[in-house]
């Protein structure tokens, strides 16, 4: 029996021991075809799903190494069934391959008749088919596939578990010279392989953890695409930075840069597009739909892939024959359309090892603590009779959070710090009572802006932000988080809140890295410290360092 | 036959009984008795069930040579020389065979019991002559044969080497035969059968023999089929077997602990349902299938059997055996259930599919068996531990080439063997007997009848003692736990993930639980960082005293009535009261008392001790009312005061009794006719009523067994029979004849 530190679990989960002196080479071995689901301080739990060792496929990998892999690091004995289970998976990828064919266009073929007369019969894909071919060269069987289906069909196909394999190609799209304009900075080296193997995929996703750069995985993309590009983000705040992002790092100027959004509605070679103003929907029609027709793009960036709202998969659906890149820190969507992103933005192309990126010190490491308040009587009895609607409302907004907020922020006085609310008066009681500048959703964007560049500039050392700065905004100077009250305990909204925030800043003058602080204060025995329990365990598995500590006890701590 | 038996030694008369144990049940008295029972028929068919086809071929040459010797069956079976000689001292060990004063014979029963076709090692020829024409002699006639003659021939012999005349005569020279069968016959190729095979023609067995070239076969019967096998990786199987071996038992553990605690309710036929048992398979995380077979090893080996739960319905739960065996270190845990499913008969995998009534079988149901089932599993098993090492069975091909080597190792078994050998090999990888279709060492040990558990146990994970927290609140067993520390944490924490490693979760429920159990906060944090090999985060420690915290925070107690009121003073007195012990009171806050006596015992006993007290209902409002008096039910009164009323009830009971004399007089005159009175009342009766032509109503038992009346005319009884005409029919009515079997009728009544 091998020593290893790999444990395989029959529920296809894949225990990897941390500390164990192979952890490194295995983690390596096993990151193509696995996905990561907790990280917690000792062992990492990653799981086998069919997506992941698909994706595996699609990077070449095949079964054989996936069996070795598990066996060689395997501290104990590999049940047979999964290993079976895994040839089998992964021989279903690419038995059905999309191609262009010279006469008959857009075809679906195999060599494997049973897998396709199965498919053909299946009631998902009536009407997406057109006639079958047989003069097709080495006994290959194939059926025309009309093209607008493209996207449909891969998608159909995925869900009866024969992925196709997508050789059809792309059209180039109008052309824009674009270059990364390397001065002063220069693209980190898992930056341009991501690019790299985007380019050479096709499309598909790129995988980084936050704050690894993105962005500029979406320049460089751009810089090989050298053609017009539509580039979806999730807000307008995003959207801003995206274009400084790219006015800074390539030949583009800032009038060769498109935004629409709510507020501007502009068409530029490279246009910058919110998910919220594409999904407007009028009268039951899409009246932003256009967009996607307005120029020949030739290349697609889909930013936060997953948090890819619905509709947008169904015009990326028509969009099969344009190059596609996903950017996101996971493939884990909560409402589990992963499926979706593999067939229709397609399927990951680059995966950067999470902790080599922090080890190379691109993130910063984050002490979250979890600060538990407890609620003065009157204010139990108030909570205890409340409607259950109402109760997370009056956990979170309970005024006992003041005082904690107001020690926390003298604690920490001098390090830009961000206190983080989801309720207006509460954030506006906030602001006054730490006589802070607030940004909520009502904040103009110019102002939004402003404030967001004295932050960054550090004339403004301290923060009161609603949601709205959950999402996209390099906030790198902020040091210390504090947050008051979320949407009901989210995960994704944690993820968001810190790994946005929380950047790495530069090393101090003694070359150390901040260490940032993540403080979530919680109403003791109320809904509020069940949510917070969630995101303790998400904290807990993505890695973090957490802490509980009683209010009472802050002072001391 | 006796004398021969008579003259082996001890030790070949004890290799005959052991390898045909059926001899030796009762023990015989003489040798005569022994040989006559090896003769029987049943024993011989039984003994044949064990030969392989090579052995089979040769006793049907022994057959069809009728009287030979050695050197002489050599030639006739189409093998190595070796093989004849050496399976025909086998066939005279078993005396199937023996040694006649003439030459080696078999006994004269094998050659009925010998069915089936070639696949049966059964040639199709018939015994040779009493006195056989020379071999060269038949060669030269058969050769001379037009082709349809021979080809008539060679499919008379290919088929049983018996067909009908038809119209072929008999008795002809050669020269004057009209057809093929004409010609085979008047060259006595085809004779009559005489008085064995009457009216059909047979082919002698030398004339096979000679169709044959000389040989009962034209293929050897010696090869048995090869069995499919391609290379595998050592590392591959032996981890795939390991591995299924501790899931196997890890899998069934987990079942009875669940069923412990959860009993799986039983069918009527004591089977298991088809929702329990997917209730299994989800709480196992395998299919239906497996949990099958893990639930039927289970019971097997004697781990699990039913009882009465509480509502008196029957459940499966596990046994006292189970305490026992799951206290065993694992290898020794799986031998158990190993062995007993080496030796079950129980079909596991046809769980769910549909038998012959179209209803799915049931796990667990007790026909759900087949006698052959262990064999199947120790010849696949035997088969396997044959392969080349390093080899094993091929993907695809591997399973039919299994049941092509069974069927020739053990050709006179049933139709449905092909399934059984394919289930015998499937369950044995899913118990880690073999692992990628290879015999693994420890299955070797076990059907070669070594010590698996050495085995096993060399190979198997080291059980771990200790786990290591994590800061989300789980702890993971890098390992097979050590029993008592996977019980205790079993208390403590919910299971995520099972496998080699075990993944528990901490929850506000699971440590509540485990205060439940009577664990102390400091208990489960000594017991944390006893099992722990890391710090235990700060955030377990937290959890586990947030849980202590709220622990017991709300107190529940059993009182039938409470006492309360706002002067304390006074409830003080109550309780101190010296009368007061026996009303069970006590202070759960200063304003209440709480008694274990019912409120209308508490009631008056308070008043009795002078206190004052009020009744408050259950929305706090107080009930008072004076006690109701105590009334009876008002008797009925009698009606004797109404006089009209009873004077006319009691001149229709006048009228009653007289109209009931009267009926009495009559019947007594007209007394029924029972079929039952001495003298043939009934016929006489009836036979009376045809003369009167009178009608009559007869009593008698219709075709359904049942006991009709019918009032009917009787016009004639002749032959057993009466006709009758129904006596309320209209005139015209041509039904209402109708014929009546006078045996079954009973009694007559004639109607005035």
């Amino acid at each position: 029996m091998s020593d290893g530190p790999l444990i395989v679990q029959s529920d296809k989960s894949l225990l990897l021991e941390v500390d164990h002196e192979q952890a490194a080479e295995c983690r390596k071995a096993i990151a193509p075809f696995a996905e990561l689901e907790r990280s917690p301080e000792h062992v990492h739990t990653y799981r086998l799903t069919p997506l992941g060792l698909w994706n595996a496929r699609a990077a070449g990998h095949d079964a054989e190494q996936v069996v070795d892999t598990l066996l060689t690091y395997s501290r104990y004995p590999v049940p047979h069934a999964l290993l079976v289970d895994v040839a089998e998976t992964m021989a279903r990828y690419g038995r059905l391959r999309l191609e262009k064919h010279p006469t008959h266009g857009l075809v679906l073929t195999s060599t494997d008749r049973p897998v396709l007369e199965e498919v053909l019969r299946a009631k998902k894909v009536a009407g997406m088919l057109g006639a079958r071919l047989d003069d097709l060269p080495h006994d290959e069987q194939g059926v025309v596939v009309h093209p607008s289906e493209r996207g449909n069909l891969k998608q159909a196909l995925l869900k009866l578990g024969w992925p196709a394999e997508d050789y059809a190609g792309y059209v180039d799209g109008e052309a824009h010279p674009i270059e990364l304009a390397e001065d002063g900075w220069a693209l980190r080296t898992y930056q341009g392989e991501a690019a790299e193997s985007f380019w050479h995929g096709g499309s598909g996703v790129v995988v980084l953890p936050c704050g690894a750069g993105k962005t500029i995985v979406g320049a460089a993309a751009m810089a090989h695409a050298r053609a017009t590009t539509l580039i979806l983000v999730t807000n307008t705040v995003s959207a801003r930075q995206w274009k400084d992002e790219l006015v800074r790092r390539t030949s583009l100027t800032p009038d060769e840069i498109g935004e629409y959004s709510g507020t501007v509605k502009e068409i530029r070679p490279v246009t910058i597009a919110t998910y919220q103003v594409v999904t407007t929907k009028r009268k039951g029609v899409y009246p932003h739909l256009e967009l996607f027709d307005a120029r020949d793009w030739g290349l697609i960036v889909y930013d936060e892939v997953h948090l890819l709202p619905a509709p947008i998969f169904r015009m990326t659906a028509d969009l099969q024959a344009r190059r596609r890149l996903g950017l996101t820190a996971t493939l884990v969507r909560e409402d589990g359309r992963e499926g979706d992103v593999f067939s229709l933005i397609g399927p990951k192309r680059y995966d950067a090892p999470w902790k080599d990126i922090e080890a190379q010190g691109w993130i910063a490491p984050a002490d979250c603590v979890e600060v538990r308040v407890s609620l003065p009587d009157a204010s139990r009895m108030v909570y205890a009779t409340a409607e259950p609607e109402e109760r997370y409302r009056l956990a979170a907004c309970t005024p006992e959070k003041l005082g904690v907020v107001r020690d926390l922020v003298t604690r920490h006085a001098g390090q830009p710090t961000l206190v983080i609310g989801q309720y207006l008066e509460q954030i506006d009681e906030l602001a006054a009572t730490l006589d802070a500048p607030v940004i909520t959703g009502q904040t103009p964007v110019k102002e939004r802006q402003r404030l967001f560049d004295g932050f960054r500039s550090g004339e403004i050392g301290l923060l009161v932000v609603s949601k709205v700065a959950n999402f996209s905004i390099d906030l790198p100077t902020a040091e210390v988080a504090i947050q008051v009250s979320g949407s009901f305990g989210s995960r994704q909204e944690e993820a968001q809140r810190l790994g946005r925030l929380l950047r790495p800043g530069d090393p101090g003058p003694d070359g150390e890295r901040k260490v940032a602080h993540f403080y979530t204060i919680v109403a003791r025995d109320t809904v509020d410290a069940e949510f917070a329990q969630n995101r303790q365990r998400f904290l807990a598995e993505q890695g973090y360092a957490y802490r509980i500590i009683d209010a009472q006890d802050l002072t001391g701590a | 036959m006796a004398d021969q038996l008579r003259s082996w030694p001890d030790e070949r008369l004890q290799r005959l009984l052991t390898d045909r144990p059926d001899l030796a049940t009762p023990a015989p008295h003489d040798f005569g008795q022994l040989a006559s029972r090896a003769a029987v028929r049943s024993s011989i068919a039984r003994a044949l069930d064990g030969l392989t086809r090579g052995e089979l071929s040769v006793l049907d040459a022994l057959v069809v040579a009728g009287q030979t010797n050695e050197s002489e069956l050599v030639d006739l079976v189409h093998a190595r020389p070796g093989h004849a000689v050496d399976v025909v001292r086998r066939l005279v060990d078993l005396a199937l065979a023996w040694e006649s004063p003439e030459g080696l014979r078999a006994l004269t029963v094998v050659a009925d019991a010998l069915v089936g076709g070639p696949e049966a090692g059964v040639s199709g020829l018939r015994p040779r002559s009493a006195a056989p024409r020379p071999l060269d002699e038949l060669r030269a006639v058969i050769d001379a044969l037009p082709d349809e003659a021979r080809a008539l021939l060679e499919h008379v012999v290919a088929n049983g080497s018996t067909a009908k005349p038809g119209s072929a005569r008999i008795g002809l020279r050669p020269e004057d035969a009209e057809s093929p069968a004409e010609l085979l016959i008047a060259h006595r190729l085809l004779l009559p059968g005489g008085s064995l095979q009457p009216g059909l023609l047979v082919v002698p067995g030398e004339v096979g023999l000679a169709l044959r070239g000389g040989r009962t076969t034209t293929t050897p019967v010696d090869e048995p089929p090869h069995v499919a096998s391609e290379p595998r990786m050592a590392r591959l199987a032996d981890s795939a077997a390991v591995g299924a071996a501790t899931d196997v038992v890890r899998r069934t553990g987990m079942l009875l602990e669940w069923w412990g605690t959860r009993p799986a309710a039983a069918l009527r036929t004591t089977g298991l349902g088809v929702r329990e048992l997917r209730a299994a398979a989800a709480h196992l995380q395998v299919a239906e299938r497996e949990a099958a077979l893990i639930v039927e090893v289970a019971v097997e080996a004697g781990l699990a059997g039913t009882r009465a739960d509480a509502d008196g319905n029957p459940v499966w739960v596990p046994t006292d055996e189970f305490d026992r065996w799951r206290d065993l270190p694992p290898a020794e845990q799986w031998t158990a259930l190993a062995r007993a499913w080496l030796a079950s008969p129980r079909l596991p995998s046809l769980v769910g599919e549909r038998g012959p009534d179209q209803k799915p079988w049931n796990a667990l149901t007790p026909e759900l068996a087949a006698a052959g089932m262990p064999e199947a599993k120790a010849m696949v098993l035997r088969v396997l531990a044959g392969l080349p090492d390093g080899e094993g069975l091929a993907a695809g091909t591997g399973v039919p080439s299994l049941v092509a080597r069974i069927a020739w190792e053990r050709p006179r078994r049933p139709r449905t063997r092909p399934d059984l050998v394919a289930w015998a090999a499937a369950e044995a990888a899913v118990l880690g007997i073999t692992g990628a279709d290879v015999l693994a060492p420890h299955g070797r040990a076990l059907v070669e009848g070594g010590d698996p558990v050495a085995v096993l146990g060399a190979v198997l994970p080291k059980p771990v003692d200790h786990v290591l927290l994590q800061a989300d609140l789980t702890a993971v067993a890098p390992g097979p736990l050590e029993p008592d520390l996977a019980r205790r944490l079993h208390q403590v924490a919910d299971v995520d993930s099972h496998g080699a490693a075990t993944v528990y979760r901490f929850s506000n429920a699971s440590v509540r639980r485990a205060l439940d159990n009577g664990w102390t906060a400091a208990e489960v944090h000594a017991f944390l960082l006893a099992a722990s090999r890391t710090p235990v985060p700060q955030p377990l420690s937290y959890l586990v005293d947030d849980v202590a915290r709220s622990f017991g925070r709300l107190r529940v107690g059993a009182a039938s009535a409470f006492v309360r009121s706002d002067d304390e003073a006074a409830l003080a007195a109550l309780v101190n009261h010296p009368r007061a012990a026996s009303l069970g009171l006590q202070r759960i806050a200063p304003t209440v008392l709480v008694s274990t006596v019912p409120v209308d015992v508490l009631l008056p006993r308070l008043r009795e001790l002078g206190a004052a007290p009020v009744v408050e209902g259950p929305d706090g409002v107080v009930r008072v009312g004076a006690p109701e008096g105590l009334r009876a039910r008002t008797p009925r009164t009698r009606e004797g005061a109404d006089g009209a009323r009873a004077s006319a009830r009691q001149a229709a009971q006048v009228a009653n009794a007289v109209r009931s004399v009267r009926d009495g007089d009559e019947a007594a005159r007209s007394r029924p006719a029972s079929a039952s009175a001495p003298g043939g009342g009934v016929l006489s009766a009836l036979r009376d009523a045809v003369e009167r032509r009178g009608v009559v109503v007869i009593g008698f038992t219709d075709n359904q067994g049942v006991v009709t009346e019918r009032p009917v005319l009787p016009l004639v009884v002749e032959g057993g029979q009466l006709t009758a005409r129904d006596a309320d029919a209209s005139d015209d009515d041509p039904d209402a004849e109708r014929r009546y079997a006078v045996h079954r009728i009973s009694r007559v009544v004639p109607v005035s």
